[in-house]
């Protein structure tokens, strides 16, 4: 199943407006609207792996952009915070924890209020450093790959984008795509190679993205 | 206003409206509910009350009710549209109503049940993500497109043409929700539903016509608005899928991401859809070489026996006159 099918982009669509609506004082409203469309599918799906609830996702989802929003020129000017990734990773991280701490907070109010003396949740179901390292460098691939397709499925030529997805997404032979489409085996090779090649470009453009927010 | 019990038992206020009794609340319009209602005649109907409340200003709630008072008129004289029947308003103001024709139940039809009734809307048909046939997709277009191009000439955009925005009626598709719609150049606060805006935004002959075409290929293909240009995975060689692929021209063209390429307005849109269905039924040109190909032989067989026979005659012709 694809990052797209398992993360609905309209599913989402309240949590960007609401996210917005409280980046309204920031500059460039398209760039951070641009951000938040590269990067929520990873940090929700980076949540919602550590065990949180859905809401419980898309709240770390609003606070981790609010915290790159907030910090973003600190980011810029402080080289020992190391690469915008790992920048993102460790934002995205703490945002998590707090959850978790919120939901221990509550836990425990509520094991007091009925006299209970339950012990807090396991903490250790948070990966630890070296698997987590693992698990966003994987999810990071993936959606930036995502993106980017998303991103190059509505600049290209709609003929071409088809003839892209049925030979190199759904892996159709060539003959059958040409057939299907009533085209010619040679515009379905064309096709794959400009569009290969305008992801290429779009993944490079999107993993430098946070090198231009304002 | 009365109290009526909601299916959740509570009691929940049910605003009052001349000559017509609110059954139950039956969804939720843009800025509004929508009712469940029943005439002293005993006609259902569907009323949609718009709330005053729900408007930060009065001024979107006066735009609102003007562009209903101008819609009311016209929509009745398209089929492709929903029928208003009657506007009016709270005497204190707190809110406007609209009576409209009633969609068929999505399971009864035209028969209604008010306890059970919900109401048949392109959204409920898409729901099982099913593709329907080429067909039956341009019975759907055509009066859609043809809808769009009459408002078009009055000076109107509709902003929100989407699958829960076309319901059937004695199952024939219409279009509804004139709450969004407005007269073409003017600003609107409102936003439609993304997915169906074209890139360029709305409020043009063309945003229509784009979110229109959209709608076109959720039902084609079986696929969601986000998913385009995808093509269904599973096309077989089939006439059916064959088919699709013509339509899939169609569509590409209704929501091409320059505005200028696309049709250049609904008309265009609903020749086109025309013209493939009655070119569907027309022999293709690989059926009329097939049905030249299938005479050609008749005639050639038909002379090489002519030949034979005439040879043999000959022959036996020339044996009894050579002696």
């Amino acid at each position: 199943m694809s990052y797209k099918m398992s993360f609905p982009a309209e599913d989402f669509i309240p949590t960007r407006y609401s996210l917005l609506s409280r980046l309204k004082n920031w500059d460039d409203q398209d760039s951070w609207k641009d951000f938040f469309d590269t990067y929520w599918r990873l940090i929700y799906a980076i949540a919602l792996k550590s065990g949180l609830t859905d809401t419980e996702a898309q709240e770390v989802v609003q606070e981790t952009i609010i915290s790159v929003a907030k910090n973003i020129q600190k980011f810029r000017h402080d080289p020992s915070l190391g690469s915008f990734k790992g920048w993102l990773r460790n934002l995205t991280r703490w945002r998590i924890l707090d959850q978790i701490r919120k939901r221990t907070d509550l836990q425990l109010g509520a094991g007091n209020l009925a006299g209970k003396t339950d012990p807090p949740p396991d903490l250790a179901s948070i990966p630890s450093t070296s698997e987590e390292e693992s698990v966003w460098e994987n999810e990071w691939r993936v959606n930036l790959m995502a993106v980017a397709l998303e991103n190059i499925r509505k600049q290209v030529k709609e003929e071409y984008y088809q003839m892209f997805d049925l030979y190199v997404l759904k892996q159709w032979p060539v003959a059958k795509v040409a057939h299907t489409l009533g085209t010619n085996a040679a515009r379905v090779y064309l096709a794959k190679f400009r569009v290969s090649a305008l992801i290429k470009k779009e993944i490079h453009r999107l993993e430098n993205q946070g090198n231009h927010l304002s | 206003m009365t109290a009526s019990d909601n299916p959740a038992g509570q009691p929940e206020f049910v605003p009052k409206v001349a000559d017509h009794q609110l059954l139950r609340r039956i969804g939720a319009g843009s800025g509004g509910q929508v009712w469940l209602a029943r005439t002293t005649l005993g006609t259902y109907r569907a009323v949609k009350i718009i709330y005053r409340r729900s408007f930060a200003l009065h001024k979107p709630f006066e735009d609102e009710l003007h562009g209903l008072v101008k819609f009311e008129p016209l929509s009745r004289q398209h089929d492709g549209l929903v029928d208003v029947l009657q506007v009016g308003g709270d005497p204190t103001g707190d809110f406007f109503y609209c009576v409209m024709e009633l969609a068929d139940d999505v399971a009864t039809g035209p028969h209604i049940n008010p306890d059970r009734y919900q109401p048949r809307t392109l959204a409920c048909d898409l729901s099982t993500r099913r593709r329907r046939p080429v067909g039956e997709c341009i019975r759907v277009g055509v009066p859609i497109a043809s809808a769009l191009g009459f408002l078009h000439r009055q000076g109107l955009i509709h902003r929100d043409v989407k699958p829960a925005n076309i319901i059937f009626i004695n199952g024939f598709p219409k279009l509804v929700d004139a709450g969004l719609v407005t007269e073409m150049f003017k600003p609107s606060s409102h936003v439609g539903t993304e997915g169906y805006i074209p890139p360029e935004g709305q409020g043009t002959v063309r945003s229509d016509i784009y979110a229109l075409g959209k709608v076109l290929y959720e039902i084609s293909t079986g696929k969601d608005r986000f998913d385009y240009p995808e093509l269904p995975a599973d096309l077989r060689p089939t006439i059916e899928d064959q088919d699709l692929i013509r339509f899939n021209k169609i569509i590409l063209r209704a929501c091409r991401t320059n505005p200028r390429l696309r049709f250049r307005d609904a008309e265009e849109l609903t020749s086109a859809l025309l013209a493939f269905e009655f070119g569907k039924h027309a022999p293709s040109r690989e059926q009329k070489i097939k049905t030249l190909d299938h005479w050609l032989r008749i005639a050639g067989i038909t002379v090489a026996l002519s030949v034979i026979s005439y040879m043999v005659w000959h022959i036996v012709w020339l044996l009894r006159h050579s002696g």
